[in-house]
């Protein structure tokens, strides 16, 4: 009953987003939703940045050196805003709906990037980045290639690595102690999840609520998919984020014809469901990961708990080592990326970057913003933002390396995450180091033929909501295993039949060979 | 108040056998089972409460083994170091204090004003106000348009009272007050108008001091909302200096949350399921002190017998 | 209502309303303009106005579910449930603290039953796991009881049976303490005479409970009740979002519409087809606080809310 009284709005904030009115029109203002002008008393010396997450510690004394040198520089200053994680998608839409005037965000797919590039609130940057010195030499020529949509580029991509893939962090300790030694296929990850589980009484695998969609039916490979790790060679789409995969044609480029089809027909997906089943019923994964958040299951790695642990090619993962050792003195994790053929395996890659820094139109100088993209690519600055002082918030270790010093931790992916400059950590593991540096190198992969396809779910909108409702009720306990494979599968089936899987699937198939045409 | 003189008097011919002095006397069976159901209800809220505090102290590697500790073991304050060495936490405390203080005061005038005026029936105004006062209660413009109102025309980015403002008058409280208002005896206020006292004045020197409790309960509502409230301060509030205590908090946890997920530089772990617990604990800290104030109110009483003397 | 009062005393006395009257035109009644959206196909650059008009498509977008039915009759028994179970739960609390007399033990009791609802959603969650699944998602603190007992344990979080009690259990926990208060107040307003006409009768403790405190208690029941009719078709998002997630074993009994809406479109994030919603829901709350104030006035006028 509370819900009725004025908390009732932050409760129920996200649904109360509904309204997209302009006021202006209904107090007979003209409708005029851009307020930009009423605030230019402050001028345009100041930019206006939307950072995600919370300011780090001390915050205010690294922006007033950067202010400090960005106004002899440039002649300007920057006052970041930043916006708690769990608010920043809701946040940075109102942002632009409401019309202000702020100069750049982090936007992504995963956030509104799609709706915004549609309704032109960005500005592209493709014929700009040439003019910017500094940022043009951070940004590989195939970076901004592959990320161009339709043609154009909607923002500087920021990524520390070429590509991006997700393997596992394993604890080697565990690893020696059953006479498994290093590991690098799937099957001898399996043996080590079976001896994990009899002989140390751990969880083999973490998985949290917000990974089932990653374990089987995903692109590069699905985690737990030993078809995909043997043949990593898959292209999968989904209108939207938590939707339903179609995997489509690796000949389409010369078929001309993307054919996609439902993942339950492509080979490997249904052994592997039946493989996650078994997992799930073994007690080789947590029972309770539809209800489980991500940072849980990290202190549970972080406190020697579980045994396996999700891990990205971004060189971090051997952060959770310190923490770590704290509870078992003698642990070792190892990152583990099971491929056939290793590091020769040439998996497809999109390379997709998973951040992005856009312009918003509506800025109150683009030019400006652009200059500070440049400046931040400069290293001494990009240091100072993204480490801090040196000396005091951290210091160089080797060339490529730096040691934290303190609490100060930047979002660089909002704002200056460029490959080159980009250090790695202190404690990086050699596994993980040895993988990273796989990442970097455009050579390691294969195209993906649909790299740049990003499709547009306007057409399907209310197919593919209806869609994304019934995955998250009938697909989520398959991914994990939590229910009988040939039962579940037949509700889901159902269920997204009924949804419009067909409309979804004719306009997947459309979109992608129109792509392909454009190729 | 007539459903109360015919129960007291079919009580009479009822148990009319003994005319003990029932109040001061031993303990009745319902008493008892008062006791004891309360009691039980104090244990259900009690143990989760200790739970979290001691789990706030408790090292994070053993939390994250069993979930849960009832004592704190191994002894630990990372959480609340995490916490309290924020920068703005200090203006935190000051910016939730201006406005649950402010906010509530002004709340707790202006819904009394308008309960008052619906609760008196007077013809024309108080069934339309309460129609008007109830409508908001259901529909609701959505964000975008409170978002352009309070940025746009009354430019109260930044300000305290674009948390105040937008959550002045609560529907909800508003019906629960005038339910309280129309409890009031009617022949009281009708003996202050024999003796000439006029309408407003009947609200300062009767009604209002005759309804205490429910002021205290409205207020105490109002404050607690206030002090809770972040979402509003997330929406106007950009300058970190500004935030009040819930936002701060709210960031805080969010941002733990999510940089498991996303890279940070920083080579750091964070005491998840400790933090959780202990910012469950700052919020809920200052609130229980100031909950006694609240209940003497409510607790005590006010008997009307002796106001009328 | 004995008196009458005059026509201009009650202007006079209508200005104690003017301020709240002004916080509701400006804050509620002019931004309600923005719900034209649920008609509209919104197109962020176009803004409200210029966005094309659609009818009533977006209306349609939640009915052509499949699952609509199930999500409305999960949403109605989930918040009847609630509403019958917090306001049962703050009137016994609020009786049985009011036959308390130790002033301590009472301002305890009081300061600790209210406590529960400041302990957020997300923490509640994981206070559930420790209860129900213990940290690796088999055992918990229940099912270990259960076992001690040697009773079959149950696999709570894929078991959607139990769920409408589980979180009615969480409501009265949440929310108990929280009602007790209101009804708490309107005891103490309760005049003493009341009492000691009740006393002289020697009537017992549990008797002027039931036929005296609990009969003064129904003015302020009855509001809690017809305000909460109103809102029976929005769920209880917060806490059941945090609680449930995207556990989808569990939707069959604890998918609401809010919880759906969200889940639906939180990728598309759609303003129009979001306003169509709230506006239903708003409709549907209206029409149903209508009907429970006419029958209200029949009955009872006097505890009439309007």
């Amino acid at each position: 009953m509370p819900a009725t009284s004025p908390a009732g709005l932050s409760r129920r904030g996200f649904l109360a987003a509904g309204g997209g009115l302009s006021l202006a029109a209904m107090l007979g203002l003209s409708g005029c939703g851009d307020s930009s002008s009423s605030n230019s008393g402050k001028a345009a010396d100041t930019l206006t940045l939307l950072l995600p997450g919370d300011a780090p510690t001390g915050w205010d004394a690294i922006l007033a050196k950067v202010n400090e040198k960005l106004k002899n520089d440039l002649g300007f200053t920057i006052a970041p805003q930043f916006v708690a994680w769990s608010n920043y998608q809701q946040q940075s839409l109102l942002k632009f709906t409401a019309g202000e005037n702020f100069d750049t965000a982090l936007q992504a797919r995963w956030l509104n990037m799609i709706q915004l590039v549609a309704s032109k609130s960005l500005v592209p940057v493709d014929g700009l980045i040439s003019k910017y010195p500094n940022l043009s030499k951070t940004l590989d020529p195939q970076l901004l290639e592959q990320n161009k949509w339709s043609g154009k580029l909607y923002g500087i991509p920021q990524v520390n690595s070429a590509a991006r893939f997700h393997h596992f962090t394993v604890r080697q300790d565990l690893a020696d102690k059953l006479g498994i030694g290093e590991i690098s296929t799937f099957d001898q990850l399996e043996k080590f999840w079976y001896d994990v589980k009899q002989k140390e009484k751990l969880t083999p695998i973490g998985i949290s609520s917000n990974m089932p969609d990653l374990l089987v039916a995903f692109a590069p490979v699905g985690w737990l998919n030993q078809h995909d790790w043997e043949n990593p060679h898959v292209s999968v789409q989904t209108f939207s984020g938590g939707s339903l995969p179609f995997y489509l044609a690796q000949d389409g480029k010369s078929t001309g014809s993307a054919k996609p089809i439902p993942f339950w027909e492509a080979p490997g997906v249904l052994d592997a469901l039946r493989k996650v089943r078994k997992y799930y019923l073994d007690g080789i994964i947590n029972k309770d990961a539809l209800n489980v958040d991500s940072s849980t299951i990290g202190s549970q790695f972080e406190s020697g708990r579980i045994a396996t642990r999700w891990a990205m090619t971004d060189g971090l993962s051997s952060q959770a080592l310190t923490p770590l050792r704290k509870a078992v003195p003698t642990a070792q994790i190892a990152n583990v990326v099971p491929l056939r053929g290793g590091k020769d395996a040439k998996p497809n890659q999109t390379f997709q970057a998973d951040n992005f820094v856009v312009l918003n139109v509506k800025g109150r100088s683009n030019e400006r913003a652009m200059q500070l993209e440049d400046w931040v690519s400069i290293k001494e600055n990009h240091d100072l933002l993204s480490y801090g002082v040196e000396g005091t918030d951290w210091k160089p270790v080797g060339t490529d390396k730096f040691e934290q010093l303190s609490q100060y931790s930047f979002p660089g992916y909002a704002l200056c995450w460029r490959q080159k400059l980009e250090l790695k950590i202190k404690g990086i593991t050699p596994t993980e180091e040895a993988w990273f540096d796989w990442a970097q190198k455009y050579d390691n992969f294969t195209l993906d033929p649909y790299a740049s396809f990003v499709p547009d779910v306007t057409p399907v909108k209310r197919q593919d909501s209806q869609v994304n409702a019934a995955m998250t009720q009938y697909g989520n306990p398959l991914w994990i295993g939590a229910v009988d494979v040939d039962k579940g599968l037949d509700n889901l089936k159902k269920a997204v039949d009924k949804a419009g899987l067909a409309d979804l699937q004719a306009e997947m198939e459309k979109q992608a060979n129109a792509y392909l045409k454009g190729q | 108040m007539t459903t109360a003189t015919s129960t007291t008097s079919s009580l009479a011919k009822a148990a009319g056998r003994t005319a003990a002095k029932r109040r001061t006397g031993g303990w009745e069976p319902f008493t008892v089972v008062s006791v004891i159901g309360v009691a039980l209800f104090m244990l259900i809220c009690l143990i989760p409460f200790w739970v979290i505090l001691s789990g706030s102290f408790t090292d994070e590697q053993t939390l994250a083994g069993k979930g849960y500790s009832l004592i704190p073991q191994p002894f630990s304050t990372a959480a609340y170091k995490l916490i309290f060495t924020g920068p703005t936490l200090v203006s935190a405390y000051v910016a939730s204090i201006f406005i649950t203080v402010v906010g509530t005061v002004l709340a707790l005038s202006i819904t009394s004003g308008l309960s008052w005026v619906i609760a008196r029936r007077l013809p024309y105004v108080s069934r339309p106000l309460a129609i008007f006062a109830y409508i908001p209660m259901l529909f609701a413009g959505g964000l975008v348009p409170l978002y352009l109102l309070v940025t746009q025309y009354l430019k109260l980015q930044n300000s305290y009272f674009a948390v105040i403002l937008p959550l002045l008058v609560a529907p909800f409280l508003v019906f629960i007050q005038v339910s309280a208002f129309r409890q009031l005896p009617e022949e009281i206020l009708d003996s202050a108008r024999v003796d000439g006292a006029g309408e407003m004045q009947i609200f300062f020197r009767i009604g209002l001091p005759l309804s205490k409790p429910i002021l205290a309960v409205v207020g105490l509502f109002y404050a607690v909302h206030y002090w809770n409230e972040w979402f509003t301060a997330l929406l106007f509030m950009s300058d970190i200096h500004k935030y009040p205590l819930p936002l701060l908090l709210q960031n805080l946890i969010s941002n733990v949350t999510f940089s498991q997920m996303l890279p940070t530089a920083a080579e750091q772990s964070t005491p998840v399921y400790q933090l959780r617990l202990a910012l469950t604990v700052v919020t809920i800290g200052p609130i229980l002190l100031a909950y006694p104030f609240a209940q003497r109110y409510f607790v005590k009483g006010i008997t009307l017998g002796a106001t009328k003397g | 209502m004995s008196t009458r009062t005059s026509v201009r005393s009650s202007l006079w006395l209508g200005l104690l309303a003017v301020p709240a009257v002004a916080f509701f035109l400006v804050f509620s009644y002019a931004p309600m303009a923005g719900l034209v959206v649920a008609f509209k196909e919104f197109d962020i650059s176009k803004g409200l106005f210029g966005s094309p008009w659609n009818g009533l498509d977006n209306f349609r977008y939640f009915f052509a579910s499949g699952d609509a039915q199930r999500i409305l009759l999960n949403t109605i028994v989930l918040n009847v449930l609630f509403l019958a179970a917090t306001l049962a739960a703050g009137v016994t609390l609020a009786i049985m603290l009011n036959e308390i007399r130790g002033r301590f033990f009472k301002r305890a009791a009081q300061s600790t039953i209210f406590f529960p609802y400041f302990v957020s959603p997300v923490v509640i969650a994981i206070m559930l796991q420790v209860l129900l699944s213990g940290p690796a998602g088999d055992g918990g603190v229940v099912n270990d009881a259960l076992a001690g007992f040697g009773l079959p344990t149950v696999s709570w979080y894929t078991e959607p049976g139990p769920w409408p009690w589980i979180l009615t259990f969480v409501k009265i926990w949440q929310l108990g303490g929280y009602m007790s208060v209101i009804f708490l107040a309107a005891i103490t307003s309760i005049p003493e005479d009341v009492y000691e006409a009740g006393q002289i009768d020697g009537a017992s403790r549990a008797q002027m409970a039931l036929r005296i405190t609990l009969p003064l208690l129904k003015p302020t029941a009855a509001v809690l009740l017809v305000l909460g009719v109103g809102r029976i078709f929005y769920g209880d998002f917060g806490t059941i979002y945090a609680i449930v997630g995207d556990n989808g074993t569990l939707f069959p009994t604890t998918d609401v519409i809010d919880t759906y809406v969200f889940r639906s479109l939180r990728q598309i994030g759609d303003f129009g087809t979001t306003a169509a919603i709230g506006l239903f829901q708003s409709v549907v709350g209206f029409v149903l606080v209508s009907t429970a104030v006419l029958i209200q006035r029949r009955y009872s006028k006097e505890t009439s809310l309007l």
